[in-house]
């Protein structure tokens, strides 16, 4: 800091600027390197690979197998021991003829090297001196075992070497096996703890060798007195053998399971990575360069998940489609709207200026307001169109019985329609539904108000409520022309309006069924017209009663 | 009556089919107070009942109507009579194409809201071209533009190229007579609508490119190596001097 401070200033600034690079720089390579580590793929190498991993140096250190394999031999050698020692002691001071005959007997059948000891430390026998037949581990081969040639042992070997080197804590140098190789007298810690009368044990590095050779001293007892000592000693030179063929079988499985677990984990990625990147690939390819909405995404036939998503977006993208193509052609259905009105009032407002005629202009006049409300009642049923969605999920929904709605209404439209008659048939039972009172009254207005509309004088209206199961179905009859079969689905599009002469008046604006059709589809039921066996138009309306 | 050629200006019989109410009132009131007769119908279906026994001298069609529409009528209307002049009233800017892409033999046609002197002067055009079609031709009625291989009538509203007739509306008429009269001279798109549409200020200029691309094609259909509108980019149109290469 003080360094930079001292700095003339344009270099401190130079030298901040680099600073800033290489740590842009440097941002840039940790965000890389992020990326590559997050990418799924990489993620499930390491997780496969660590998973075979983690309990594989478990096994590779074999720590404990190897203790017990160290037990059971130095037991092995004590029971040895503990024989010749039997067969010595008892006879007083020991004698090297004596023990030496004992020795040449019990070499037969013992695999260990012994040698005897009187309390003066002084080598009276040794089977290492006995000839050929002395056990091999005793003197191993100088030449390493063949096992730890091989390469795949090495290689592993090599891992666990820098393991032990690097994280084990570090172990006190062992002394020499040849420890007692050259003396007469065997003065050694074991030796001294079984001329007390003790046990004593120690472990000494084979010469040349990496095994170990365990050394057991017992002591020879007559009558209660120490007379001499019988020093056991192996190598662990088989033990070694035997851990070594386990290694490296052990390694050569981990091996195999990181190879599996690579080849899974590529297996894995081009199952699951691969179609996700498709996926996005499409996602990018959906949008032009300007942001519009351009091609969709195809369903996969895949049954996993994968093929869940994309069928889901191949649905979604449809659903978008869909909804820009109702919105192009409402937008283009909604100016064809308003031109006729604006047509008329054009037409009319061009007669004004030549006519002289007051009745004619009176006439003209009139149209012209006649249109004018037309235009304001359109524009006010496109805003309810187009947000009645939001409206329905805005407004609170009540559970009410569908029959007091029908009776007020039926008083009410008797009352405003004097010349017609309205026959109500409502089960005993209430029929409940949940839904927006207000909306569920503006449809059955709408229907009440088609009907009214369409009927003669002196005609009756039926409205008949039932209920099917879980639905409440109403259907309001009347006997008016009825409705030309081609158009019983279609007189439900906005802005389809088909009125036989003199009916209904130029109030209507399309728009009232196609209304009525989205409320009760946003209620979760349907609506759908057809014509009655006498004539006269059936419209039905079916909504989820509430249980 | 169908057969019949009416005598005289403006005595003849116009069917308007139209949907809208409002519109068969006053274009009915209009048309009558020229001295034509008008009939007014609904729809396309009730127009047909009337129509197919007999038919009217110019038909003023709406497209949009519910049971048959304008495009169904006139195609019965065409299949009937080759000659009988038609004038669509059209309110989709989408509907141009189908009209006289699908080549139904529309005369004219005219988007809503339309100018009701336009659509007075329109049918005056093709009572003109129906009165004069039969009558023979005298020298002093002779108004002829000759530009190069192309010949206006402008009393029949009738285009020739290189002598074979060329079926043109009565839009596309005036204006390849705004471009053709001035060989040489660019011509804005607004001076266009004002040459096609001389009552009508409502058009917007890219009616315009329709008008011409449908130009070229009735006159390329003519003859293949037409090429005598160009557009200049930024101003409008020209029609190419005789005698100078490209």
């Amino acid at each position: 800091m003080t360094e930079i401070a001292a700095l003339p200033d344009e270099r401190q600034a130079s030298r901040r600027d680099a600073g800033r690079e290489t740590t842009g720089r440097e941002a840039r390579r940790r965000d890389r390197l992020i990326r590559f580590f997050s990418r799924i793929s990489i993620r499930l190498l390491a997780f496969n690979v660590l998973l075979v991993f983690l309990p594989a140096f478990g096994i590779l250190s074999l720590e404990t197998y190897e203790d017990e394999l160290l037990d059971y031999q130095e037991r092995a050698m004590v029971q040895q021991g503990r024989v010749l020692a039997a067969a010595l002691g008892g006879h007083g001071p020991l004698d090297g003829e004596r023990a030496q005959s004992i020795l040449e007997r019990m070499n037969r059948e013992f695999d260990a090297r012994l040698r005897v000891v009187d309390s003066d430390f002084l080598l009276l026998a040794d089977s290492g001196r006995l000839g050929p037949r002395i056990d091999s581990s005793a003197t191993p081969p100088a030449e390493d075992p063949e096992i730890r040639r091989n390469l795949i042992y090495r290689f592993g070997n090599f891992l666990y070497q820098s393991y032990s080197r690097f994280v084990l804590p570090p172990e006190p140098p062992l002394p020499h096996a040849g420890f007692y190789s050259t003396q007469k007298k065997l003065v050694g810690p074991e030796i001294e703890q079984a001329l007390r009368g003790g046990y004593g044990s120690a472990t000494r590095r084979t010469a040349g060798q990496r095994s170990l050779t365990l050394f057991s001293a017992l002591p020879v007892l007559s009558d209660g007195d120490v007379v001499g000592a019988v020093l056991v000693s192996k190598s662990t030179f088989q033990i070694l053998g035997s851990l070594y063929e386990l290694r490296l079988s052990t390694f050569q499985v981990i091996l195999l399971s990181v190879l599996a677990a690579v080849v899974l984990t590529l297996l894995v990625s081009t199952t699951i990575v691969r179609p996700v990147s498709k996926l996005q690939r499409e996602a990018l390819a959906i949008l032009d360069r300007r942001g519009r909405l351009k091609g969709r995404f195809k369903a996969y036939q895949r049954l996993d998940e994968i093929g869940d998503l994309s069928r889901a977006l191949a649905e979604l993208t449809r659903r978008l489609h869909e909804h820009l193509r109702f919105t192009e052609s409402f937008a283009s259905d909604v100016s064809h709207e308003f031109k006729n009105p604006l047509a008329s009032i054009r037409t009319a407002t061009d007669l004004l200026e030549d006519e002289d005629d007051p009745a004619a202009r009176q006439r003209f006049v009139q149209m012209i307001q006649r249109d004018v409300t037309r235009l304001g009642r359109l524009l006010s049923a496109v805003r309810q169109i187009t947000q009645i969605d939001a409206r329905l999920d805005a407004e609170p929904t009540e559970i009410f019985d569908l029959r007091r709605t029908l009776e007020r209404l039926r008083e009410s439209y008797e009352l405003r329609s004097p010349g017609l008659s309205y026959a109500l048939h409502v089960p005993e039972e209430p029929v409940q539904i949940e839904a927006s009172p207000d909306r569920i009254v503006q449809v059955l207005e709408n229907l009440l108000d088609n009907a009214t509309g369409f009927s003669p004088e002196g005609a009756t209206i039926r409205i008949d409520l039932t209920t099917d199961s879980d639905d409440a179905v109403l259907e309001v009859a009347d006997q008016g022309p009825g409705i030309p079969e081609e158009n019983l689905e279609t007189i439900f599009d906005r802005f389809f309006s088909y009125r036989p002469e003199g009916k209904g008046g130029t109030g209507h604006t399309g728009l009232g069924l196609a209304i009525a059709r989205a409320i009760v589809e946003g209620a979760g039921g349907d609506l759908s017209a057809r014509n009655g066996n006498g004539g006269g138009a059936v419209f039905c309306l079916r909504l989820p009663t509430h249980s | 009556m169908a057969k019949e050629t009416p005598s005289e200006l403006g005595k003849g019989t116009i069917a308007l089919v139209d949907d809208e109410e409002n519109i068969r009132e006053t274009v009915g009131y209009a048309l009558r107070k020229e001295g034509y007769r008008v009939d007014t119908y609904s729809d396309g279906a009730e127009a047909w009942q009337t129509l197919e026994e007999k038919l009217p001298d110019v038909a003023v069609l709406d497209i949009m109507m519910p049971r048959m529409d304008g495009l169904d009528l006139c195609r019965k209307l065409r299949a009937k009579s080759e000659t009988l002049p038609i004038i669509f009233l059209t309110s989709r800017d989408e509907e141009f194409d189908r009209v006289l892409g699908l080549e139904l033999g529309a005369d004219d046609y005219l988007c809503k809201p339309f100018s009701m002197r336009e659509l007075v002067a329109r049918v005056k055009v093709l009572f003109r071209r129906l009165h004069l079609a039969d009558s023979p031709r005298t020298a002093a009625e002779e108004k002829l533009i000759d530009v190069g291989g192309l010949r206006l009538d402008l009393q029949r509203y009738t285009a020739h190229w290189q002598g074979a007739p060329v079926q043109l509306t009565v839009t596309e008429f005036l204006i390849l007579n705004a471009l053709a009269r001035h060989p040489g001279h660019v011509k804005s798109r607004e001076q266009l609508v004002q040459e096609g549409y001389p009552h009508d200020s409502y058009v917007s200029d890219r009616t315009i490119d329709s008008h011409i691309k449908r130009l070229r094609r009735k006159l390329t259909r003519t003859d293949p190596s037409f090429d005598e509108i160009e557009t200049v980019y930024g101003l409008g149109y020209r029609y190419r001097q005789p005698g100078a290469s490209d």
